[in-house]
């Protein structure tokens, strides 16, 4: 009993600490420019600003950004499921010629900087004419090395008597990635989308690059308005960043339930 | 054995869909097993295909996208001379305005789009990146040391002539009423003194002063001479126990500083960081520094101007396009606050730095670079370049604004109002060559060092100009 | 062919010719991958083995991962080739690598990157192991503490880099305030050049020995961002693990820190090698928080200027392509060299099922 109330005391405290730059974001939000930057450090703002909003979204068209930043996400989330989902199973569990060096290759590209990437990405895309496109912001990031590392790492750890069973019962690869070896992965599965998602979100460098309308711009790039020469308009930025924030966290608090399961559910017994 | 998870009963319509395209699959099948009925045993490696995919693919991708120093490049919009600018809100809106009203002159003719593109840094970088794609847009905000990048990769145009056009250039007058270092600023001599960028939002480091904290030391002005200055922080330190000096690391600010010691910054490729007006600069700093007068803020942050706004330090220098946010921060005390010159070694012989961006015109077609051109001698006319002044907190760059009525309303407003403006007619502007981005980052280093002390300015000093000549000898 | 759609296993047909079939977009699924893999069956040979069906299978990765990865990489190493400014300058062979070898910011930039891997990566792993540990063993507020812990890594670094700068500020930050409440003098925090060594021995080690107090706030940062995104590898990897082992454990008398150390760690290894591996890839390539703390990346005196920061540098500041590549293939070296290793040492001792 002491011991589950230290572990709740110690994760409480954690918590406060982890949270507190994001209290001071949340409440400076609704303070106006001067207790923003006051050199007093305010926490509480004195009247609620709540006019801030307003001007936030009229400061850009954020309710096109959101629904840019919300397809992008999920197109290039579930285009990053699958790809993952399907080779992390071929280096995990088939065995073909190559398998080592190409699996060396795919981890190569998590190596290479991104500098060296935008210049020679940014000409293809103008090249295919994708510029200011959907295109340009979803296909690059369709599938990435590390997702694929973590599908296959979670299918190695799958036991190998479960394949070998299936295909006594007549059962190919596909389906048994399909019907038994996906679901088995959920966790990682969650896990790879969780990070996609975040990943094609919060972006910021590619978007700038590759779109110039307002129309195809995504959130992170709209954050930009808000730091001008005149100085940084504090109070609207955290203003913007809260909102920003807000869906991933729903989204997480959404997908955290699946690490609640275990993987590894009736299965076969040793 | 699990169950995949989804399912949901259909009926009998989707009964026949499913046989259909189970029916089909079945067939697909074994159409392709017909076809690979006797494969040859022969192990293909999947990695010379795929890596022979990528390189090809590589080859059609980049092959496609020399724009560099063939000449010219395609315009990124071909039925628009397009803007890429940093402006945001109030300002983007006055841009935007101005270039709808150009547009409305010339109707049928090709329009300007001004688009916003993120800050000065993405700017260039989109710019970098679009170099090599091939394709840029009509023209774009730039500060000096990257338009002379944008020379090298023969990206921009030189502007003599498009302003010695018979039909839309300027005539001489019209040449003489600009004042002639925001002419000269945008000459490059690497590339025969031509002029590549044309100034759009030009300021002057200025001095910003908190009159009150002054007279809590005991002064009734701000500071004329460098002597007089360190004396004052001295005192505003004595008297009231605050740092009297919070300072923006910026290689601009010491440019100035250094002018304003009488000395160069540059003669030629070679940097005069040794000289003494730069030791002297140097020197401050570090006496600043030593006796806790002033500290450096975060960069990128405007600490200072909220300082200065709040009491809590006597002085900023910062551009005179400050002026709008720290009048916003001193609201309601508008009197206890004023702008002037940086002090002087010689108050004679004044001298301070010009900052500010220009816009370049990109090497892109005829017409394009004909319609940027126009945009820009609309945007520099006088009533224009009033315009976009007032409603900026940038300065008007015309000897004739001093008579423009609208101009000397807003003098009136306030007694400093005219003070950067009476800066013009002696700043001087930092060379002009090409790798000076490279040098400004040295500066700050540089300035870095003395102010946290890790260097004496004397060492400082001269490791910056061993280093900043190398870098201006491999250029 | 058979006109009822059936599953085709290959073995004889059950007694019930026409049984009521599972009418489901999962069952049309199932069904399809039957035919592909009955196809597939057919190529599989003693020498392509399963060659074909894994092409089928990673052809959509390896053609994105191809297009925007690879051939990146080829366009730099002839970039590297080159000097001058751009891609137009003149070729210079290895002459790029050669001046990366003599300049002393390149030496600097990579023992930068080594103090921020130093600190960073064992520190994180441990802390967010104990979370996660933690989150997974406790049963009531779930949702919400993990929500809690991960929101840094939910942040995008711009936004949460920001706060922490106002945070750190030398005037009006909250460290400050703590610090002159313990009666400690006020620091500089990311505009201190000077060596961490330095400040805490009080000048006995001199100050351009070691990380700058500027480094170790932006280890301190990363430390706190990216806890997030471990804690949930770490939370997905434990709940991989069968709860019966665990309880038998129990059963036999082990507490709570035999338990991990004899069935969780080793089960947990395919996991933490894994997040070994990407947190050296992700560390050399940090740049995100590096860049929104400092303003300029480079921070006091260079001194937070990792290999990233400084390609950047190279790339989009002086506009040194060839040699900006150069140094990138040489970064890419060292963390293929760097993974490799860990690869052949520690990948032996995971234990996979």
């Amino acid at each position: 009993m002491i011991r589950r109330s230290i572990l709740y005391f110690l994760l409480l405290a954690g918590a406060l600490f982890t949270t507190l730059p994001f209290i001071w974001m949340a409440t400076t939000a609704f303070k106006s420019l001067t207790e923003a930057v006051s050199p007093t450090l305010v926490w509480w703002p004195a009247e609620w600003q709540w006019h801030n909003f307003v001007e936030t979204f009229q400061a850009a068209p954020f309710g096109r950004y959101f629904f840019n930043s919300f397809l992008v996400g999920f197109v290039v989330t579930g285009a990053v499921v699958l790809t993952s989902l399907a080779a992390g199973y071929a280096f995990a569990r088939l065995d073909f010629h190559g398998r080592t060096a190409l699996f060396g290759v795919v981890m190569a590209t998590m190596m290479i900087p991104f500098e060296v990437t935008l210049i020679p990405n940014y000409v293809l895309i103008r090249n295919l004419g994708w510029y200011n496109t959907y295109a340009a912001l979803i296909v690059p990031w369709c599938a990435n090395a590390f997702s694929i590392f973590l599908m296959r790492q979670a299918f190695m750890s799958l036991p190998a008597d479960y394949f070998d069973a299936a295909k006594v019962d007549g059962c190919g690869h596909l389906r048994f990635l399909i019907r038994i070896a996906a679901p088995l992965v959920k966790p990682a599965m969650v896990t790879v989308g969780l990070f996609a998602f975040l990943g094609s979100y919060n972006s910021l460098l590619w978007p700038l690059i590759v779109t110039s309308e307002d129309t195809m711009r995504v959130l992170q790039v709209g954050l930009t308005v808000f730091s001008g020469a005149e100085g940084v308009r504090l109070h609207l930025l955290m203003c913007a960043s809260t909102i920003v924030i807000l869906p991933t966290v729903a989204l997480y608090f959404a997908a955290q339930r699946y690490f609640l399961e275990s993987s590894l559910g009736s299965g076969i017994k040793g | 054995m699990a169950k995949s998870g989804f399912g949901f009963r259909v009926s009998g319509f989707g009964y026949w869909l499913w046989q259909k395209g189970l029916q089909l699959v079945h067939a697909g099948t074994c159409t392709l097993k017909r076809f690979t009925r006797h494969p040859t045993p022969d192990t293909r490696h999947p990695i010379p295909a795929f890596l022979a995919t990528a390189v090809l693919l590589f080859i059609v991708g980049c092959g496609g996208g020399g724009g560099v120093a063939t000449g010219q490049f395609k315009p990124i919009n071909e039925s628009a001379a397009v803007f890429w600018d940093r402006q945001t809100t109030e300002t983007a809106e006055l841009l935007r305005t101005i270039a709808d009203e150009f547009n409305a002159k010339r109707p049928g003719a090709l329009p300007v789009k001004v688009e916003h593109t993120g800050g000065y840094k993405e700017i260039f970088q989109k710019v970098t990146a679009s170099v090599q794609a091939g394709a840029l847009p009509s023209m774009a905000v730039a500060y000096q040391s990257m338009t002379a990048e944008y020379i090298q990769a023969r990206a921009v145009v030189a502007l003599e002539p498009l302003i010695n056009d018979p039909v839309i250039g300027l005539t001489s007058s019209d040449l003489d009423d600009f004042f002639p270092v925001v002419l000269d600023t945008n000459k490059y001599p690497d590339s025969g003194n031509k002029m590549y960028s044309f100034p759009f939002c030009k300021s002057t480091l200025m001095l910003y002063f908190n009159k009150k904290v002054l007279a809590d030391a005991g002064f009734d002005g701000p500071p004329k001479t460098w002597g007089e200055f360190l004396e004052q922080c001295r005192q505003v330190k004595a008297k009231t126990g605050k740092a009297a000096y919070p300072v923006s690391v910026d290689c601009s600010t010491i440019a100035a500083m250094i002018f304003s010691m009488g000395g160069e910054v540059a003669s030629g490729r070679q940097t005069l960081f040794d000289q003494p007006a730069a030791i002297k600069t140097f020197e401050l700093l570090e006496t600043l520094a030593k006796e806790q007068l002033a500290y450096q803020i975060p960069p990128g942050t405007y600490d200072d101007e909220m300082a200065l706004s709040q009491g809590s330090a006597a002085f900023t220098m910062r551009s005179s396009s400050g002026r709008t946010s720290i009048a916003l921060l001193m609201k309601d005390a508008q009197d206890d606050w004023g702008m002037t010159a940086i002090p002087q070694d010689d108050p004679a012989h004044p001298s301070t730095v010009l900052f500010g961006p220009n816009v370049c015109i990109f090497n892109t077609t005829p017409e394009q670079q004909r319609t940027a051109w126009e945009f820009i001698k609309f945007f520099t006319s006088p009533e224009m370049s009033v315009r976009w002044a007032l409603g900026t907190g940038y300065l008007p760059i015309r000897k004739s604004a001093a008579n423009n009525p609208d101009i000397k309303k807003f003098w009136g407003e306030w007694p400093y109002n005219r003070a950067a403006f009476d800066c013009l007619p002696f700043a001087k502007s930092e060379p002009n060559l090409a790798g000076w981005q490279e040098v400004r980052t040295l500066v700050e280093t540089a300035e870095t060092e003395v102010l946290t002390g890790v260097k004496t300015a004397r060492d400082a000093a001269a490791a910056l100009k061993q280093k900043a000549d190398a870098v201006l000898a491999r250029q | 062919m058979s006109d009822h759609p059936t599953l085709d296993t290959g073995h004889p047909k059950p007694e019930n010719r026409n049984p009521k079939p599972e009418l489901s977009p999962g069952a049309f699924l199932d069904a399809c991958a039957a035919r592909c893999d009955d196809f597939f069956d057919h190529l599989h040979t003693r020498t392509l083995r399963d060659t074909p069906i894994a092409l089928f299978l990673l052809a959509p990765a390896l053609t994105i991962l191809g297009v925007f990865g690879i051939a990146p990489l080829f366009f730099a190493i002839y970039l590297s080739l080159f000097g001058g400014k751009y891609a137009a300058g003149p070729f210079v062979g290895l002459g790029n690598f050669l001046e990366a070898f003599h300049t002393h910011a390149f030496w600097g930039s990579f023992l930068v990157t080594a103090y921020y891997a130093a600190g960073t990566i064992p520190s994180t792993m441990a802390i967010s192991f104990i979370v996660a540990y933690g989150l997974f063993r406790i049963t009531r507020g779930r949702g919400f503490f993990r929500t809690v812990y991960f929101l840094p890594y939910v942040t995008s670094a711009v936004a949460a880099a920001m706060i922490w700068r106002a945070l750190l500020n030398p005037r009006f930050g909250v460290a400050n305030a703590v610090l002159a409440g313990i009666g400690v003098s006020p620091q500089d925090w990311l505009l201190e050049p000077r060596g961490i060594l330095h400040l805490v021995t009080s000048g006995w080690v001199p100050p351009d020995v070691g990380p700058s107090l500027a480094l170790c706030c932006v280890i301190l940062f990363e430390i706190w961002h990216s806890s997030g995104f471990m804690i949930v590898v770490f939370l997905a990897g434990l709940t991989a693990i069968p709860r019966e082992l665990e309880e038998s454990a129990r059963i036999d008398g082990a507490n709570t820190l035999q338990v991990i150390r004899n069935v969780i760690l080793p089960l947990l290894s395919p996991t933490v090698f894994f997040l070994a591996i990407v947190s050296v890839i992700k560390s050399f390539q940090a740049f995100n928080s590096f860049y929104a703390l400092t303003g300029n990346g480079r921070g006091p005196v260079d001194s937070t200027q990792n290999v990233t920061v400084y390609i950047y540098s190279n790339f989009y500041e002086y506009q040194r392509w060839g040699y900006g590549a150069a140094v990138a293939t040489l970064l890419c070296l060292a963390i293929v060299t760097l993974t490799a290793f860990q690869w052949c040492f520690v990948g032996r001792r995971v234990h996979y099922e």
